[in-house]
């Protein structure tokens, strides 16, 4: 049994903004989200990237302490966007308590907020301070803390899965979500991922000398991805979620088909757990399309993860060229917000809708001088009126895994 | 410390901590105000907290039958009762 599973809602959290209006109109302004790096009190001094994609207006979360009791700042991200799907895709209570509804969602580790508090108590002399771990904290800090937290403030009884594969969470999140429904496990999925703000993953990439440290005075003006001035990912914060659904059962209910996912693949390069690597890459590509039963000349558009380090984007370039040529449109959404970790995936798909819809593309932001290595391809380099049918959206992740998604606009 | 004041203190966490409202000693945790196991886990920190000693695991696994405020102060003062001892 293979079925259409179509997208019907969507949100998102970002540096950019909260919502469509929002965040359209920072892509449309070229709006950078990334601002200075905020003081930890712990690893800020030592880090030598200054810069952060982050989050720094209000949300108005609106949680019940019944709730937010098992929720750190990572579960307030996942479960805001979740609320937003469920109100704007208009799916009924019975349905969302029915077990055909599940949750495909996670983030690259818990909360590392409260992870930290738990450490803290690690190197206290104070048996007070050890008794202080609370119970709720392994709920707050566990890999699933956001999926669970989302069933359990909305009564979702259906499937869980939380994949937490580094940079390809959320990626992973909707192409199993799609894979749940195509297959007919599921009606429905709320599928995404979330990270908080964290200096530990900043120090981590830092080490790797894989941050973005010249541009510390003018955050704006980093990540540069495909620029022969980049420096390397900046690290950001978000969440974002889809509700994918059965075509039919869309249709029936008379739902706003946003979009369609078409195709997904998932691979490994079975080797380096963190060197990119083209041949994995360039497979992941191709099995994408072989999922959607399309050619390469199908794509309009191509959403890459560009994260701005020196080689990584050099052998995107490189598998994009094999695979398709110059013939889509390729941007860098994260020149916009930094590399939202297990976000970004889902984040990236939500703005590859939009721009969709509103039949624009934006450009890579701060790609003034394009890398040689990188200028095959047929780069964004301005606001661009342009209709997108099929666009793909590609992410790589630590590890060595590899994801496409393939999405189709919302027209029949 | 008296019943009175270990009502006055339990009553004051349930409602700023909890978020209970309008708690009444006979009310059903569970059912009245959504006090679930996590909050029995955490209420006992509190207790401990308040009682300045550390209440053993026998004692812990006892409270997991409580259903009512009264049911806490009765729990309070057997323990209280029993540190003395």
């Amino acid at each position: 049994m293979k079925r259409r599973v179509v997208i019907t809602a969507c949100s998102a959290i970002t540096p950019i903004g909260y919502g469509k209006n929002d965040i359209i109109e920072s892509l449309r302004q070229g709006r950078s989200g990334v601002k200075p790096l905020r003081d930890d009190g712990l690893l800020t001094e030592r880090i030598h990237s200054k810069v952060f994609g982050t989050v720094d207006y209000d949300i108005d979360y609106g949680f019940a302490r019944k709730d937010t009791k098992t929720m750190g700042p990572v579960a307030y991200y996942a479960c805001q966007v979740a609320k937003d799907v469920l109100a704007d895709s208009g799916l009924d209570q019975d349905f969302i308590t029915s077990g055909r509804l599940g949750v495909s969602f996670s983030s690259t580790h818990g909360s590392p907020t409260v992870q930290r508090n738990i450490y803290k108590t690690f190197f206290s002399k104070d048996k007070a301070e050890f008794s202080s771990i609370g119970a709720v904290d392994y709920l707050k800090s566990m890999v699933h803390t956001t999926a669970v937290n989302i069933t359990r403030m909305f009564g979702i009884t259906g499937r869980v899965v939380a994949s937490s594969t580094a940079c390809t969470t959320s990626s992973q999140s909707i192409g199993f979500g799609y894979e749940m429904v195509k297959f007919g496990m599921q009606d429905a999925m709320i599928c995404g991922g979330a990270d908080e703000y964290d200096t530990t993953t900043v120090a981590v990439f830092d080490n790797l000398l894989a941050c973005s440290v010249d541009y510390n005075d003018t955050p704006q003006c980093t990540p540069r991805p495909f620029d022969v001035n980049r420096d390397g990912l900046v690290v950001g914060e978000g969440g974002a979620a889809v509700l994918l659904e059965e075509y039919e059962h869309a249709k029936a209910r008379g739902a706003t088909i946003l979009g369609e996912v078409i195709g997904f693949s998932c691979n490994n390069n079975g080797g380096d757990l963190i060197l990119p690597n083209l041949d994995g890459i360039t497979t992941t590509l191709r099995l994408a399309l072989d999922d959607a039963e399309i050619k390469a000349e199908d794509v309009d558009f191509i959403s890459a993860h560009a994260t701005a380090t020196k080689m990584g984007d050099v052998i995107e370039s490189q598998a994009i060229d094999a695979v398709y040529g110059n013939g889509p449109w390729v941007a860098g959404l994260k020149s916009y917000m930094g590399h939202t970790m297990g976000t970004c995936g889902a984040i990236e798909l939500i703005l590859s809708l939009y721009m969709m819809e509103q039949g624009f593309l934006a450009p890579t932001l701060n790609l003034e001088t394009v890398d040689e290595r990188c200028a095959m391809l047929r780069h964004v380099r301005e606001v661009t009126e342009t209709e997108t049918r099929i666009a793909a959206i590609q992410n790589f992740a630590f590890g060595g895994v590899n994801t496409c998604l393939l999405i189709a606009d919302g027209r029949p | 410390m008296t019943r009175d004041e270990l009502q006055k203190n339990i009553v004051t966490i349930l409602v700023d901590e909890f978020e209970f409202e309008n708690p009444g000693l006979t009310d059903n945790l569970r059912d009245d105000h959504g006090f679930d196991s996590i909050d029995a886990i955490e209420l006992l920190a509190k207790i401990e907290e308040m009682l300045g000693f550390q209440i053993s695991r026998k004692e812990k696994e006892k409270a997991m039958s409580i259903r009512t405020i009264n049911d806490i102060l009765d729990y309070i003062e057997t323990i209280q009762a029993a540190h003395k001892g």
